[in-house]
């Protein structure tokens, strides 16, 4: 279907593309250039510094979760105690660990994941891969990232109300998150912050939505697109159905916080028959089911480009990958019953959810099979990125497998708000993404920042990262298999816990050399920024797009816009190695001086064909 | 005989009284001690899951390291787009075989003994011998309520305990719970049993305990600041015991009862299935 395409585009790319996307000259002001910047780079980067720090953020509050596990209601050590907790003489109090296990998600989750994967990867990337200029509404672009940095200074002041942040669980259940279980301005100001970046999220997702359907460059079809653009893609598809969901439940939430509406209130404090407490888990999962892939999705792009790159081999199927991720994206939108099947859900349903979700397994499967035929009979390179990958693939085969307990009604009754869920959410959701994110950052850093990180770090910081990552949650996977319930301040308090502090104590150790472990990232961040070695264009030697400019690129990126010919993994070709004496070739680069025989046409035929 | 050894089958005494007025620690990483009639189909289908997707975690590691080991650098990549009849052939078959077996297994395991056991609340409520409590959860503790002989709920012969559920061995329980101010989770790992309890709304369970003893009940849901402390206890005792306290404690309620004490009838006419 490309190929009709390709005959109404002269090879040279001219008028059409390049006519609907000038060059706009780059703004004269250093304020305009840098901070209020309509360039989706200058955006990507404002992004990933926000998610950086708040990750360093979100990191710090689970580093005191597992201090109040490994030593419950001991003093905080050193100057951290009296500095954090000086009203309590250095001790985490009860309703103070509250408040971190809700900010440590809702940060991590909202503040960190957001803008590193789909803030910053989702801006950086989607333009130079699928060859546009920038993104479709610019502006609006800008306005996401300054929205959301409002949602950000919102979280901030949360801390610093009366009452103290917010305390109901990341999930905000009613009515522990309305006046009768939580009253002060913490958990208000908390909700507020999430509508808020529910509404830069959605203003990006439509940009990213919008982008990808209008500005691909000519011959850049459907299935020539990257992987991790259809990742990012999807997740934007989701993001712009069920994030406006969320604000909804949240909008709802904030009228009983403030206007005395009742919306999920029942109980002693309802009033004229009150509300339905359970309707908000409806809506929130909606929203919070279809999240975890949104989370994830830009993740599987990454790992199926990298895993393809560093092997130097083409995606296994990739048309079996994109279908995957379409049925999975799709699929997420019915299976939100499964974060309920305690909650008094009707067998019926409970078992529709069940089925439902366990159908997510089949393109599941295919996602794995595709990357470990990938990597298999390859010539892989263990460059940091592909590391990362490879580490991706790990933690997420564990959280997947050990998703299907919970997505079952029977062994979930056990396993339910238990310390596996923790771990299985964790390892799907954080260590993956962590990994995933870690490894899109050591690949596109050259990319962005025009200078190459330094490997020897970043080895370091991939094989301390995985290790300890795995061994924090299957540590929590172990305590729930035992039955510890999950966000209990002291769970030595239950007997039948209490044989479990060794457990607790050591998970709570891999967790502290997993943060200390970060200084290697955060040193090879600032060492390379500043002082790392010049990239060239192409240093991983692929063919997207985005390789095919200078590191940096220009502010409009493509002086022309390039004519698509071939698919993103074009990689160890018999045809490419004969006529470019190189493993790779770029997705618009021509064929050179063909034998006269072959026209540029047939050429392009050969190349879809194999 | 030393003064300090006469002490000694007083303090045995002591310490044995003690161990019996506390549950009895669990030991290891395992599953704790299942002391329900149905517990074990549960554990069994955790184990016999935990076991396959083992095994296909482990195929998935090896294949990598081989694939990284072998396939190196030095190893020249064989081109292959990777979507030959037969490969995808080969990988709709693992993934059938990977769903039917792993994920069938659990659906068919998890469907017939939900139908026939943990949602049958037909069968147990037909059960002439089954003992029915209601449930009333809230900031940070558990109420529970027992019929007196009228086996009416929300009469002046009702039994009401606070944090301590005592029922019968090789009896059927049914419960019915509800909470007053925010959602809590009645949860019971020995029994295998949880449920949310959701203010304004009632949730029901069922169990059957095989063995006597003191067992922990928690609460599983976030419900507040000391969420961690909603702690109680389930004596599971002899039917005789069970039958003579309950016959003396209602005898005492009856004789306690303050029909001015709106707040204390906080019980609801058994909701029928």
């Amino acid at each position: 279907m490309g190929l009709a395409l390709e005959k109404t585009m002269t090879p040279e790319g001219t008028s059409e593309p390049d006519e609907l996307q000038p060059i706009h000259p780059v703004p004269a002001s250093l304020w305009r250039r840098s901070v209020f910047s309509t360039d989706h780079k200058v955006i990507a980067k404002q992004f990933l510094w926000a998610g950086l720090l708040f990750l360093l953020f979100g990191g710090a509050l689970a580093m005191l979760m597992r201090w109040q596990w490994a030593y419950p209601g001991e003093r905080v050590p050193a100057w951290l105690g009296g500095g954090l907790f000086g009203g309590s003489g250095g001790v985490i109090t009860p309703s103070t660990y509250t408040t971190l296990f809700t900010n440590h998600g809702l940060i991590m989750i909202f503040w960190a994941i957001t803008p590193m994967l789909i803030g910053a990867f989702g801006n950086f990337c989607i333009p130079l891969m699928i060859g546009a200029r920038d993104m479709a509404f610019p502006t609006l672009n800008m306005l996401s990232f300054w929205t959301f940095a409002l949602s950000g200074v919102l979280v901030i002041a949360s801390f610093f109300v009366p009452l103290g942040p917010a305390a109901a669980g990341w999930t905000t259940y009613p009515p522990l998150a309305t006046n009768v279980g939580t009253p002060g301005w913490g958990q208000t100001v908390m909700v507020l912050a999430i509508f808020v970046s529910g509404v830069a999220t959605t203003m990006g997702a439509i940009n990213y939505v919008t982008t990808v359907i209008r500005l691909r460059a000519p011959g850049m079809t459907w299935s020539r697109m990257p992987l991790t653009v259809w990742g990012l893609w999807l997740t934007s598809v989701l993001n712009v159905l069920f994030v406006p969901i969320l604000a909804a439940a949240g909008l709802l939430l904030l009228f009983d916080r403030l206007f005395g509406t009742q919306f999920f209130i029942a109980g002693a404090a309802a009033r004229a028959g009150g509300g339905d407490p359970v309707l908000f888990q409806h809506l929130f999962w909606i929203f919070g089911h279809p999240e975890v892939y949104i989370l994830i999705l830009p993740v599987w792009g990454v790992v199926g480009d990298l895993v393809s790159f560093f092997a130097r081999k083409p995606a296994a199927w990739y048309r079996g990958t994109v279908g995957a991720m379409v049925a999975v994206t799709t699929l997420s939108a019915v299976v939100y019953g499964h974060h309920m099947y305690v909650a008094g859900i009707s067998p019926l349903l409970g078992l529709g959810f069940e089925a439902l979700t366990l159908i997510i397994s089949v393109p599941a499967i295919v996602l794995f099979l595709n990357w470990l035929h990938t990597i298999w009979r390859g010539s892989i390179r263990l460059e940091v990125p592909m590391l990362f990958a490879l580490g991706t693939v790990f933690v997420f085969g564990l959280g997947g497998l050990t998703g299907l307990f919970l997505g079952t009604v029977l062994t979930d009754v056990y396993l339910h708000d238990t310390m596996w869920v923790v771990g299985h959410f964790h390892l799907t959701m954080a260590a993956s993404v962590f990994l995933g994110s870690f490894a899109a950052i050591y690949f596109w850093f050259p990319k962005m920042f025009g200078r190459t990180m330094h490997g020897g770090l970043g080895r370091a910081h991939f094989w301390t990262s995985v290790t300890l990552i795995t061994l924090v949650f299957c540590g929590q996977l172990v305590a729930g298999y035992a039955g510890q319930q999950r966000r209990l301040y002291d769970p030595f308090q239950y007997t039948f816990i209490a044989r479990l502090r060794g457990l607790n104590l050591w998970t709570s150790y891999a967790a502290f050399a997993l943060g200390a472990a970060q200084i290697l990232f955060v040193v090879n961040w600032f060492r390379s920024l500043a002082a790392g070695r010049r990239a060239e264009a192409n240093p991983w030697q692929v063919g997207t797009l985005e390789w095919s400019l200078p590191s940096p690129p220009a502010p409009h990126n493509f002086d022309t816009i390039p004519t698509v010919v071939r698919g993103p993994h074009e990689l160890s070709s018999p045809d490419v190695l004969a006529r470019f004496g190189r493993d790779w070739v770029g997705q618009a680069e021509a064929w050179p001086s063909a034998p006269a025989a072959l026209a540029v046409g047939s050429q392009v035929e050969r190349a879809e064909e194999t | 005989m030393p003064r300090t050894l006469r002490l000694v089958p007083f303090l045995t005494v002591l310490a044995l009284g003690r161990a019996h007025a506390a549950p009895r620690p669990e030991t290891g990483f395992g599953l704790p001690r299942d002391v329900s009639l149905d517990g074990w189909r549960i554990d069994w289908l955790i184990d016999v899951t935990l076991i396959a997707v083992t095994v296909l975690f482990v195929i998935m590691v090896v294949w990598m390291l081989i694939a990284c080991l072998r396939h190196g650098r030095r190893h020249a990549a064989h081109y292959d787009p990777g979507d030959s009849r037969r490969a995808i052939g080969a990988k709709a078959l693992v993934a059938g075989a990977i769903f039917l077996g792993v994920d069938g297994n659990l659906f068919v395991n998890s469907t017939r003994d939900l139908k026939e056991v943990f949602w049958n609340f037909e069968r147990v409520e037909a059960d002439p011998r089954a003992v029915r409590v209601e449930v009333n959860a809230h900031q940070w503790a558990w109420d529970f309520r027992y019929p007196g002989p009228d086996g009416r709920f929300n009469t002046a012969d009702d039994i009401v305990t606070l944090n301590e559920l005592r029922v019968p061995i090789d009896t059927p329980v049914l419960l019915q719970l509800g909470a007053t101010d925010v959602i809590h989770s009645f949860y019971v790992p020995n029994l295998r049993v949880k449920t949310d309890c959701v203010p304004g709304s009632l949730s029901r369970v069922w169990f059957q305990a095989k063995e006597t003893g003191e067992f922990e009940i928690g609460c599983a849901q976030h419900c507040g600041t000391h969420h961690y402390k909603m702690r109680g206890l389930l004596r599971v005792v002899a039917q005789s015991e069970w039958e003579a306290w309950h016959r003396e404690a209602s005898a005492i309620a009856s004789r306690a009862f303050d029909p001015s004490d709106e707040r204390a009838q906080w019980g609801w006419p058994w909701r029928k299935p």
